[in-house]
């Protein structure tokens, strides 16, 4: 559905990502980890269409992919909410432009609301949700739309472990409900093997892509179970052969 | 009785004058800080004009402005109109040209048009801004009232007060110093009450801190 193929983007004389290649099926869950700095915030950009200065190709059900569209939606590093709406408001403005009756649209948000958990903080502003809420505001407004592919950036990179698993699991009824294909970057091993069917590895200086790795385990997944241990076990290598991730040298004091 | 029916009249002329000035420096300033805001090729237009005018002080243009549109009111209207529009203008370009381009980039992703962009993202993030540089300008644009009023005119609190002096009567020269600051002070809580309600979303530092 979603192809990326050779793609490059350099700033200057930085390559930030280097011949990057990858797909993404109808429906599919796929996950982007790697280094901080390898280029992972750049490649969504791309396919976003906010950055189209680089060579290669990307195209959406085989139309090459030019300028933002609302069949692509974005879940940015941070909630990025805007501060002067409410969070109704924040929702809504993703439906400004949307060939909908006032009412549908109305449901719409109501049921995205539902579907994060946010109901009863309809007029709250941003100032007053938690972290968590805010990125999961974030979500509902990237998914308002109906999308057929989300690009999720780190959502939940700065929440503390208990709401991230949480939040985890709700991103897993959110893809199961909406069937919409995902791409999600994090720099956390147990989420991705915990949410994807696959797992793309990339690199730093200059980004690129390093492995590709499928994951059939069935959803839901067992944290604890020995496949989802063997899985992460592969990714850290995958990981580790990238010089950026070195295990620390020992050293001994004595 | 005489006094009292003239007093009434000398504030409302002065705060007509304020009243017509404001809105049309403001409404100028807001409307073409947007349009260099919004395109650089109106930027390049403009700038070099305002900056022009910018260095002459208000008090200085009221003497040539007077000999074009006489004593009355429509001089001293656009004197102060100008000394608002200036702040205003400057302020309300140089704020667009520091919304976060983040919000830019949001806007993008959501396939939000230029009108769109403006209402819902560039016009809430710059309102704080606008809206101090309004109370600002509101001001100093009152005391530039007095001033033209005491130097070129028949009416008004400035006129009042000028002449109190040379006249050496001091009683109505002390009341007409209340009266102005009062004026001010009101003019001020106007707009003070418009900001809270227009920033209502905010949260900042509320200055209390232990
Ligand atoms: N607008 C830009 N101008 C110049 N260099 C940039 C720009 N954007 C990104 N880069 C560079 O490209 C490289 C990749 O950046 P990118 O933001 O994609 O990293 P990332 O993988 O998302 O990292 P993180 O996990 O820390 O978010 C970095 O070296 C960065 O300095
Ligand atoms: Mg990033």
């Amino acid at each position: 559905m979603l192809e990326v193929r050779g793609a490059t983007r350099r700033f200057g004389n930085l390559v930030a990502l280097q011949d990057a290649t990858l797909s993404v099926d109808e429906g599919e869950f796929v996950t982007i980890v790697g280094a901080s700095g390898c280029g992972k915030t750049t490649l969504l950009r791309l396919i976003a269409g906010l950055d189209q200065d680089y060579t290669g190709e990307i195209t959406l059900r085989g139309q090459r992919i030019v300028g933002t569209s609302l069949e692509r939606g974005i879940v940015f590093q941070e909630p990025r909410l805007l501060p002067w709406l409410t969070l109704w408001d924040n929702i809504a403005i993703a439906l400004d432009n949307a060939p909908l009756s006032t009412a549908a649209k109305k449901d719409a948000i109501t049921a995205q609301i539902a579907l994060v958990g946010l109901t009863g903080f309809e007029k709250a502003y941003p100032a007053a949700l938690s972290g968590g809420m805010a990125q999961r505001a974030a979500i509902a407004r990237a998914l308002v739309g109906h999308p057929s592919i989300l690009l999720l950036d780190e959502p939940l990179g700065a929440l503390d472990a208990i709401t991230r698993m949480r939040l985890q699991e709700e991103l897993l009824r959110i893809w199961r409900h909406e069937r919409v294909s995902m791409i999600l970057v994090t720099h956390d091993v147990e989420e991705a093997v915990f949410l994807s069917q696959k797992i793309v590895v990339m690199d730093s200086s200059p980004g690129h892509v390093t492995a590709n790795i499928a994951l059939d385990l069935p959803f839901p997944r067992d944290r604890s179970s020995a496949e989802f241990g063997a899985f992460k076990r592969q990714i850290f290598d995958a990981l580790h052969d990238n010089a950026a991730v070195k295990p620390p040298e020992i050293e001994y004091l004595i | 009785m005489l006094f009292k029916q003239d007093l009434l009249w000398d504030i409302w002329a002065s705060v007509f004058i304020i009243g017509q000035a404001f809105v049309y420096g403001a409404l100028l300033g807001v409307g073409l800080g947007f349009a260099a805001g919004l395109s650089h090729r109106v930027e390049l237009l403009f700038s070099g004009t305002i900056n022009t005018i910018r260095h002459i002080p208000s008090v200085a243009w009221i003497p040539l402005v007077v000999v074009w549109l006489g004593l009355g009111a429509p001089a001293k209207i656009v004197v102060i109109a100008k000394s608002i529009f200036i702040p205003v203008f400057l302020n309300t370009l140089q704020a667009i040209r520091g919304v976060d381009h983040n919000f830019i980039e949001l806007a993008q992703a959501l396939k939000l048009s230029k009108r769109q962009l403006i209402r819902r993202v560039i016009l809430p993030a710059i309102l704080p801004v606008i809206m101090v540089t309004l109370r600002y300008s509101a001001g100093l644009a009152w005391a530039l009232v007095v001033i033209a009023e005491g130097i070129s005119g028949l009416e008004g609190m400035g006129f009042l007060i000028f002449r109190a002096q040379n006249l050496l009567m001091t009683d109505q020269l002390l009341v007409c110093m209340v009266l102005i600051g009062v004026i001010g002070y009101a003019l001020d809580r106007l707009l003070y009450m418009a900001q809270r309600r227009l920033l209502r979303w905010q949260r900042g530092f509320g200055g209390s801190y232990a």
